[in-house]
């Protein structure tokens, strides 16, 4: 029942960030300077549409009601219309989620794919040259600014070598009828394969940017706690069965390994949401990050304040879904529902 | 150091009572350990041998070397340096590579740890922990795992079966210390080293956990290495006693004898400090002042500075070993070996 509790508390720490989140932005809308109708409506509406917009948002309610109507507007999903295309924020940020999410979980993969083999083999030939040399690569990609590397991936990949397309999500004319959203996933779907490896090869650069500094600062942890359990008591009896010592890596130290560092990936894929503003800019991507950063560009304020908070609800429910990840491994916490025999 | 020489290489006599059926016989097995500013000797030196199915007590103050002399055996503390011979079964084991030194383990040689809370896998269930010796030897999965019960029943586990699929958090300390032994005794080794067990645990727990010990040793003729500071729960257990001071072996002899008629000064000090068998108090206050650490020991012999019976030869020359007439194997000047 621990287990059920730890998650209910998580729950609740959501909804109450989650709260906080929508509070801020509240404050904000009604910080912005001049007439919030005529920013609701945009600059170039006229007085009846100011006019109706503001009885649209109880912009004559006393300020408190206003607040609550705000809460119960964002509890419907209601993140405002974009005053640029009079769509609601939501629809538009629907249709470029997918991109987004395409991006970041391929990126998770490629920083998954590196961090875990490199820090599972350095662990294992602690202070080789294997472990040396993984570990000046893993500092020198962790330092390395997400603006800088997407512009050298640009220049060397696309401009130098010409290995890769520089940027978009696919080539012109071979786009796959959009059901997901995901340009590869759809080229899948329509069991389009040359139209697959295309959007693929659009989504490797910025994938990159992502995934460097994500498998630098999950190898870092990964290593240092596979390290740390090695040397803990634990081992020696593992050893004196006779172990090897990838046994002793593979079995032992990586399981007991996995609960910080599915914490810290959570926390990473999280951080990538808010990254995407620039991938997706430098990438000419579709997205949330770039839907953002234009609507910035337009002043499409309430577009801007929607997309904050649909970021930070996507920020928050990523590490929601990494803390019950993390509980569920632990059968310390998971407690005796799963284990038989329990007293 | 020619006096030196002389006395500690020229002295030492035959080997006692070198049984027929020796199992283990280390021979001057010397243990180093490479710090920042030098080499460190923690261990000098020690020669013993245990046979099948004996019972082996090796006791001595904390930091005097047990464990790392326990850990030496099986070549499990890849830090220290080893120099000497460890002959298991007619093998060399410090002679081996990594990959056979780690067939012998959990096989022909088991251990158990001074610490049953932090002994086990947190996140693996006990019956794969115990069935896991059999496992890294490619018995399957159904095989191991009756095994492994089997082995919990013998340790008197009371719903082993049941239990087997249960994680460590949910077994009591003296459970634990079943569970790490059975993970030990699984493979049916030659060899128990037992680094201070009970330690860890309360005294009704200790003494079930040593019956259970003593019972399965006889049963399967294993022979043991009952390493503690605990000279009370040495008495009923071990047929023969090593007494460790600052990394050498200063006497040796079976129990009995060793209880009845101690030789060196500083295993009196021991047994003087035990006023009953079953009661535990600090049974080091009768030896004055502290053992000394390996990077600084005495000169001559190392207990000098400690001892009430200390001679002027003490401070500069280190005694060789002796074999007095009650057949301890000791290392003091009071037994010239004249
Ligand atoms: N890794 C190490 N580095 C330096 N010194 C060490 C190391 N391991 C052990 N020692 C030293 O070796 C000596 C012997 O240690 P050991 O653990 O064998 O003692 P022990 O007799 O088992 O004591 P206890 O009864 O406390 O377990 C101690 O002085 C200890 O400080
Ligand atoms: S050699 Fe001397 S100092 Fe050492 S124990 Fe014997 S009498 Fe004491
Ligand atoms: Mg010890």
């Amino acid at each position: 029942m621990a287990y059920l509790r730890l998650i209910s508390q998580r729950l609740v720490m959501t909804v109450l960030t989650l709260w906080g989140l929508a509070t801020l932005v509240f404050i904000m809308i009604k910080l912005i300077p001049g007439d919030e109708a005529q920013v609701a409506a945009g600059p170039g509406a006229n007085p009846e549409q100011v006019a109706s917009v503001a009885k649209r948002l109880g912009l004559d309610l006393p300020v408190l009601q206003q607040y609550l109507n705000f809460l119960l507007r964002m509890l419907r999903g209601d993140l405002g219309t974009s005053v640029v295309s009079s769509k609601p924020v939501l629809t538009e940020l629907a249709a470029v989620l997918p991109s987004t999410i395409e991006l970041m979980i391929f990126a998770s993969i490629i920083g998954t794919l590196i961090a875990f083999p490199m820090a599972l083999v350095a662990a294992s030939y602690r202070g080789k040259a294997f472990d040396g040399i993984a570990r000046i690569v893993a500092v020198t990609g962790g330092a390395m600014p997400a603006f800088w590397l997407a512009l050298m991936l640009q220049f060397f990949f696309g401009n130098v070598w010409r290995i890769t397309p520089i940027s978009g999500q696919h080539s012109f004319g071979i786009a796959s009828p959009n059901v997901t959203g995901m340009p590869t996933l759809d080229a899948l779907l329509a069991g389009d394969i040359p139209a697959f490896l295309d959007a693929l090869a659009y989504l490797i650069l910025p994938a990159f940017v992502f995934a460097i500094p994500f498998a630098a600062q999950v190898f870092r942890l990964l290593r240092a706690s596979l390290l740390g359990v090695l040397a803990s008591d634990m081992m020696l009896p593992v050893r004196a069965k006779g172990a090897s010592t990838s046994r002793m890596v593979l079995r032992h130290a990586l399981p007991n390994s996995l609960l910080p560092t599915v914490s810290l990936m959570g926390v990473l894929v999280g951080g990538m949401v808010g990254g995407a503003i620039l991938v997706e800019t430098v990438f000419a991507r579709r997205g949330v990050g770039s839907f953002l950063a234009n609507s910035v560009a337009l002043k499409d304020t309430y577009a801007v304040l929607g997309a904050v908070m649909f970021v930070g609800i996507a920020v928050c429910l990523v590490n929601l879904v990494a803390d019950i990840i993390t509980l569920m491994l632990d059968p310390r916490i998971r407690g005796t529902q799963f284990g038989a025999g329990a007293k | 150091m020619g006096v030196d020489t002389i006395l500690t290489d020229g002295i030492i006599p035959a080997p006692v009572r070198r049984r027929p059926e020796a199992l283990l016989q280390v021979e001057q097995l010397s243990i180093d350990i490479a710090t920042r500013d030098a080499n460190v000797r923690l261990v000098d030196n020690v020669s013993f041998g245990i046979g099948r199915g004996e019972r082996v007590a090796l006791v001595g103050e904390s930091g005097s070397g047990k464990s790392v002399t326990a850990q030496a055996l099986m070549r499990l503390n890849s830090r220290v340096k080893l120099s000497g011979r460890v002959n298991f079964d007619g093998k060399d084991l410090l002679s081996l590579s990594p990959s056979q030194m780690a067939a012998m383990r959990g096989q022909r040689m088991g251990m158990v740890f001074q610490d049953p809370m932090s002994s086990l896998d947190p996140l693996m269930t006990i019956g794969d922990q115990v069935a896991e010796t059999l496992r890294i030897r490619g018995i399957s999965k159904r095989n191991a795992r009756q095994r492994a019960l089997d082995v919990l029943d013998e340790l008197k586990v009371e719903r082993a079966a049941e239990r087997l699929d249960s994680f460590p958090h949910e077994f009591s300390g003296g459970m634990r210390q079943r569970v790490v032994l059975a993970m030990a005794l699984v493979g049916e080794p030659d060899l128990l080293i037992a680094d201070e067990p009970t330690t860890a645990l309360d005294v009704r727990v200790q003494e079930r956990v040593l019956d259970l010990l003593d019972e399965i040793s006889r049963r399967r003729s294993l022979a043991v290495l009952l390493i503690t500071h605990d000279m009370g729960i040495v008495a009923g257990f071990a047929d023969r006693v090593m007494v460790m001071y600052s990394g050498r072996i200063v006497e040796e002899n079976e129990a009995t004898l060793l209880f009845a008629e101690p030789q060196h000064p500083y295993t009196r000090g021991l047994l003087e400090a035990v006023p009953r068998a079953d009661v535990t108090v600090d049974r080091l206050r009768s030896i004055p002042g502290a053992p000394p650490v390996p990077a600084a020991r005495p000169s001559g012999c190392t207990f000098h500075p400690r001892c009430d019976r200390a001679m002027a030869i003490c401070s500069s020359v280190e005694p060789g070993e002796a074999i007095t007439p009650s057949g301890a194997r000791v290392r003091c000047h009071l037994y010239g070996a004249g």
